[in-house]
């Protein structure tokens, strides 16, 4: 016999029940995106007692000073892929370096890797740039090599870690395998680990490359002029700060987006190779 | 049949001894192999003898003996670059078939064929993809020649990597449990090509336990514990007759 004081639970009522997820989700970023449209209008709403004034942006500042600002982006791209083939050239010999029996390599790489993910990369910028003058002439680097030598050494110690474990995660039998087919170990890592482990760690050396794109924002500190130099000349003398650094965010923000695109159609393109 | 060894054998395995630190996994093994014998090895996992297949073709170091294939004799000890040259030749004569296949995934079944023999022995693709395929042919997989291992069942990356040591054309074939990892229905296709293997003549070191092929194609069964030899004998005698009380109790724990 029920128990009429046990209410059935109703079933949550579903306010729209034909809209699947995706579209909704589109829909909210739609709105989030204007509500930050709307943050930076400048409209003032009295809100009964309440007066609430939005942020008021000089949009003529921005469309002025947009084109000076943009050629930045050129100079920011140029500085990342030339960091970043660099880069990789140092994380592949770092990850072999350290997973060598020659303790000479092994430990020089060691030592490499460590300081660089120990000290600051702003400390490094600044300490190539202008503390190694101090040795003399022969170690003065303009500003854009120095910035190339930087992002090159840390983010080579940083992607040697990714290198290593791509290296590490091909498995052992296909090692034997190799080996018992009469490879050298040489030939073994040339034909039959580096290319598994380079499809292994393409994603994560795209994030990296990712990532680099704003660090390069720190070689405005080192007078170079790319996007986020040019924002702050832009902006300082007029007081427009403000103005001037979101047309470097967005700037930021679309590059990152574009790279993080055609990131994730290279991993579906490798995805299909291995089915 | 009776086999009397009267020519030089082309396995020969002198006084082996292995340590897997205070371990020691082989005490003092001795193994000759006669060109187109079939040997297997039999025993409780741990007894020694994936160690001594191992130590065979040098993917295991062993700490004291002597290792002799088809002419080229490697001791155990300290690698100098001559001795590792000379380790290169002596897999190059030695085929190796794993209990886990180990072909390579990044490459088709005709690549992961003709791999070695283009990068180890310097040949032409012109001279090695007959060759491949008539080996694809010999295991009946030729309409797999383009296909990713990935794609395989158990049976027929097993034959593949059959083929794939046998493209080295190697002088002896080393198989360590090839059948252990496969589904009891995949095991069939294997065992007939290593029954057509021994049929043509290769000499071959079978680690198994499948009893079946022992009888039918074994000329010699030796029965391993403990890193020593303990019986060795003709199939027949050795399955029907066993005289060692270890042997019979390993022969009824499986059999």
């Amino acid at each position: 016999m029920a128990n009429p004081a046990v209410k059935l639970r109703q079933p949550i009522a579903r306010r729209w029940p034909r809209i699947p997820f995706e579209i909704r989700l589109v829909l909210w970023w739609c709105f989030w995106l204007l509500v930050l449209l709307f943050l930076f209008s400048g409209t003032q709403i009295a809100l009964g007692p309440i007066q609430i004034k939005t942020i008021s942006l000089d949009w003529g500042f921005i469309a002025t000073w947009w084109p000076f600002i943009s050629k930045g982006v050129i100079i920011t791209f140029e500085l990342s892929i030339i960091s970043m083939l660099c880069a990789v050239v140092l994380a592949l010999s770092a990850a072999l370096a350290r997973l060598s029996r020659v303790a000479s390599l092994n430990s020089f790489a060691n030592l490499y890797v460590s300081l660089m993910r120990g000290t600051p990369l702003f400390l490094q910028f600044i300490f190539i740039y202008s503390a190694l003058p101090q040795f003399g002439p022969s170690f003065v680097l303009n500003a854009f090599p120095s910035a190339v030598l930087a992002l090159s050494l840390n983010y080579g110690a940083y992607m040697s870690e990714i290198f290593r474990a791509g290296i590490q995660a091909v498995s052992r039998g296909q090692i034997e395998a190799a080996y018992a087919l009469g490879m050298t170990p040489w030939q073994t890592m040339r034909r039959i680990i580096l290319p598994q482990a380079l499809r292994i760690i393409t994603p994560d050396i795209g994030n990296q490359f990712i990532a680099m794109q704003k660090d390069t924002s720190l070689a405005s500190a080192i007078t170079l002029l790319e996007l986020m130099g040019l924002a702050r000349q832009a902006g300082a003398p007029r007081q427009h700060y403000f103005e001037a650094l979101v047309v470097a965010a967005i700037w930021y923000w679309l590059m990152t987006i574009i790279l993080s695109y055609f990131q994730r159609k290279l991993e579906h393109r490798m995805a299909r190779s291995d089915r | 049949m009776q086999f009397t060894i009267i020519m030089e054998p082309i396995v020969k395995v002198e006084n082996l001894h292995k340590h897997f630190g205070n371990l020691e996994v082989l005490k003092g093994v001795n193994l000759r192999i006669a060109p187109r014998e079939v040997v297997c090895l039999i025993g409780r996992s741990g007894s020694g003898k994936s160690t001594l297949l191992r130590c065979i073709n040098f993917l295991e170091d062993p700490t004291a003996g002597v290792i002799t294939v088809a002419g080229i004799s490697v001791p155990a000890g300290e690698r100098t670059s001559a001795h590792r040259q000379q380790i290169i030749e002596l897999r190059e004569r030695t085929g190796m078939v794993f209990q886990s296949f180990n072909l390579f995934p990044h490459k088709t079944v005709l690549e992961n064929l003709i791999e070695a023999p283009m990068i180890v022995k310097r040949m032409s693709r012109e001279q090695i993809v007959p060759i491949a395929e008539q080996l694809l042919e010999k295991v009946g997989l030729s309409e797999k020649r383009d296909v990713y291992p990935s794609r395989l069942s158990g049976g027929q990356q097993q034959r593949v990597a059959i083929a794939r040591a046998l493209a080295m054309q190697p002088q002896v074939m080393l198989f360590d449990e090839p059948t252990s990892a496969l589904d009891p229905e995949l095991i069939g296709e294997v065992l007939e090509v290593m029954r057509d293997l021994a049929r043509d003549g290769m000499t071959m070191l079978v680690v198994t336990h499948e009893m079946s092929f022992a009888r039918e194609v074994a000329d010699r069964v030796i029965f391993v514990d403990g890193g020593v030899f303990v019986e060795e004998g003709s199939p027949d005698q050795f399955l029907t007759n066993p005289q060692d009380e270890r042997t019979r109790r390993f022969l009824d724990r499986i059999l």
